[in-house]
């Protein structure tokens, strides 16, 4: 099947879906998607001639499938498995969606202190601040994906947080794929809204059991207002027949915090990209991610941290481990505009690789037009040490163990960094997991 | 205990061990000395099993049993611990840890019980005295940061805790002062016993005050060329290698 007739499936499919789409009651809504279906339409997938997708080839991956749009109301024991995968469920507000559609019955939320919104987007289409922040942060111009979830997307998480408050447990959101016969599809649109000196702590989680191809396409919107606070996780377990396109998209204010730490280790092919638009003066941002990739897998992450403003920082750290046949991209910039006088933003991305045949494109791109900055970036692609190996093996340790020890050398220090104990303990699983069976 | 035989060594197209024979019997300390690059470490090194050597003849055995055959981990199971002449430093992996691992299966493979954190913790915190080594790097990752004398010193540590029935020591003096020289000959030196041997590889006379051996063997173009009492390094200290080798080497 061709780019092209997959775009247009996609064309005639919004003329029959059009009508079921969350939102018929928001007109605001109608005419965004409605925009959004033309500025794709002219767009079109991105292919690898764009400098942003020369290292992901769609047309041989995603495009050749044909997903459906009704995938099926379903349930999982997804407690239960949040458990085992070493998470205290009891200590976070937990968010349930299931293929696009948020599941009220899995989901289970502690009691929220007055000023504090955390609910499903679909029921807060006729929200003022809904209508005010969507589309607006995360634009549909000349990105196709971005354009597609505006137009298709079915619900997603919203958070809106008044003045001053806190949400003191983290927000876990899982977002479950399951399909048994014919190739899936959901589009779903986060939001959060966060007023001057608020704080909350969101984990977007998503995982897939799937015995068909899936494609997950996600865009999360955040908005930090003057000296808010917003630690985002996302963590990316899609199964292997899972394609998942992912944006997370901020605009910070004066004095605003944002963490956002990415965990891959799923999917046939990942992408995602994470920006910010430091806006104001002070405020401050940290990137940080592990890409774990194996088989034929492919992750893609590309960054940008936008220095808009003076007496902003960014720090930005991302690892990666690919093994077997496996491909990593990370692509991270960061501009650093004329009036950014006094920006200090670091970055760094390391890569190992395990076999001869594991690929890695790091492509770091500082763009400085300020004088008075400070300003570092590296990026590094090695293979385990063997001096090491024959070490710890010198020492009784099994070769297979070795390995293992010296992966998670590499790899441990972006779980060390987490300092909530909600994640940390569930983040070291993930990594062993990922190391016991490969 | 330790049998070598006709042992031949080659790394890429270089040969270096040219048939080495020595036997070491439980409880005896021998010492290897010969001049830089005369293959002391490719010796220390062929029995630990390291990779990117070729054996080209001979046999070596351990009780009986066929070290050649055997893997690093093998081999390290079975008794035979090498004390590196340049200590890998590893960042990320934490000294404790490491040490824990390492103890723990060796401990399996012989169908012992693994050690749990707390009795870990109690075993190695008694070993690091006598080596007057700071409790503050068992927090430390693996070498990282040390410097010559810690990584010595950690060497010998490591052996204490493994308790092997071999010990090999590559130069395990070299870049020591006198007074870390003496503790860690007193931490080698607390080891000896009648079941366990050493093969102490040194440049040096020095070291050997200290560690006194059973038999010195000078090693040269790969080859065992003279063997003899402690007297022997003696005799090399003062005169060198060139009367042996007929060169004129530097010792
Ligand atoms: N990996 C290698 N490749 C090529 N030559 C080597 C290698 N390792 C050792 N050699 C050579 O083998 C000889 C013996 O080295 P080595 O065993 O380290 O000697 P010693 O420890 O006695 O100083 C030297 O000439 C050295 O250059
Ligand atoms: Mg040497």
């Amino acid at each position: 099947m061709s780019t092209l007739t997959t775009q247009d499936l996609y064309l005639s499919s919004f003329s029959q879906l059009q009508a079921k789409l969350p939102g018929q009651d928001a007109a605001w809504l109608k005419t965004l998607r409605l925009q959004a279906l033309e500025q794709f339409k002219q767009t079109g997938f991105p292919t690898d001639e764009l400098e942003s997708w020369k290292y992901t080839n769609l047309s041989l991956s995603l495009l050749k499938e044909s997903f459906t749009f009704d995938a099926p109301a379903s349930t999982t024991a997804v407690a239960a498995q949040l458990k085992k995968a070493g998470f205290d469920t009891e200590k976070a507000h937990l968010m349930v969606f299931v293929n696009g559609q948020f599941s009220k019955e899995l989901s289970s939320l502690k009691t929220l202190a007055k000023g504090v919104a955390v609910q499903n987007i679909a029921s807060a289409l006729t929200n003022e601040t809904v209508k005010a922040f969507v589309g607006k942060i995360a634009l549909s111009e000349n990105r196709a994906f971005t354009a597609l979830n505006a137009a298709f997307f079915t619900d997603g998480l919203f958070i809106q947080l008044e003045a001053g408050k806190v949400l003191d447990a983290p927000v876990h959101v899982v977002y479950v794929s399951t399909n048994a016969g014919q190739a899936t599809q959901s589009h779903l649109r986060n939001l959060l809204v966060l007023a001057n000196d608020s704080k909350a702590n969101v984990i977007e989680h998503y995982w897939g059991e799937n015995v068909s191809a899936y494609f997950t396409n996600v865009v999360t919107e955040a908005a930090l207002a003057k000296g808010s606070t917003l630690e985002h996780m996302k963590i990316g377990q899609e199964d292997i027949k899972g394609y998942h396109i992912g944006s997370l998209i901020a605009q910070q204010e004066e004095g605003s915090h944002f963490t956002a730490r990415l965990f891959s280790v799923g999917g046939a092919l990942t992408r995602n990209d994470i920006e910010t638009t430091l806006g104001q003066k002070k405020a401050e941002c940290v990137m940080e991610g592990l890409y774990l990739a194996k088989d034929k897998q492919h992750v893609d992450t590309r960054t940008f941290i936008d220095h808009l403003s003076p007496n902003c920082n960014s720090t930005e750290v991302f690892k990666g481990v690919i093994d077997d046949q496996a491909v990593g991209v990370f692509d991270g910039r960061i501009l650093v505009r004329e009036n950014a006088q006094k920006t200090d933003a670091r970055q760094s991305n390391k890569n190992l690789l395990l076999t001869k045949e594991a690929k890695v494109y790091s492509k770091p791109q500082l763009q400085i037009y300020a004088d008075d900055v400070k300003c570092s970036h590296g990026s590094s692609t090695g293979q385990i040490d063997d001096e090491a190996l024959f070490y710890l093996q010198s020492r009784g340790i099994s070769r297979e163990e070795a390995k293992k020890v010296l992966v998670y050398a590499f790899a441990g220090e972006m779980v060390e960094k987490i300092e909530s104990a909600y994640l940390k303990p569930a983040l070291k699983k993930l990594v062993d997991g990922w190391m016991e069976v490969s | 205990m330790l049998v070598i035989k006709g042992l031949k060594a080659r790394v890429e197209d270089k040969q270096i061990l040219n048939g080495i024979d020595l036997t070491i019997n439980p409880g005896e300390v021998h010492a290897i000395m010969g001049p830089n690059g005369s293959g002391k470490s490719t010796l220390a090194h062929v029995l630990s099993g390291r990779p990117g050597y070729e054996i080209t003849g001979g046999s070596v055995t351990l009780d009986g049993k066929d070290l050649l055959a055997l893997s690093p981990e093998d081999r390290a199971r079975a008794g035979v611990f090498l004390a590196f002449q340049y200590p890998v430093e590893i960042p990320g992996v934490n000294n404790t840890y490491f040490l824990k691992a390492a103890l723990n299966a060796v401990r399996k493979s012989k169908g012992e019980e693994e050690l749990d954190a707390m009795d870990f913790l109690e075993l190695v915190k008694a070993k690091l005295k006598p080596l007057k080594m700071d409790e503050s790097m068992l927090q430390r990752a693996v070498n990282e940061g040390f410097s010559g004398g810690e990584k010595k010193k950690n060497e010998i540590l490591q052996m204490a805790v493994l308790e092997p029935k071999l010990g090999i020591l590559d130069e395990t003096d070299s870049g020591l002062d006198i007074d870390a020289l003496k503790v860690v000959a007193d931490g080698v030196n607390a080891l000896r016993g009648k079941n366990r041997s050493f093969l102490v590889v040194t440049h040096y006379q020095r070291l050997l005050d200290y560690i006194v051996p059973d038999q010195v063997h000078v090693l040269a173009g790969g080859k065992i060329i003279k063997t003899g009492g402690k007297e022997l390094a003696l005799e090399l200290e003062e005169k060198g290698y060139g009367w042996l080798t007929g060169e004129k080497v530097n010792a």
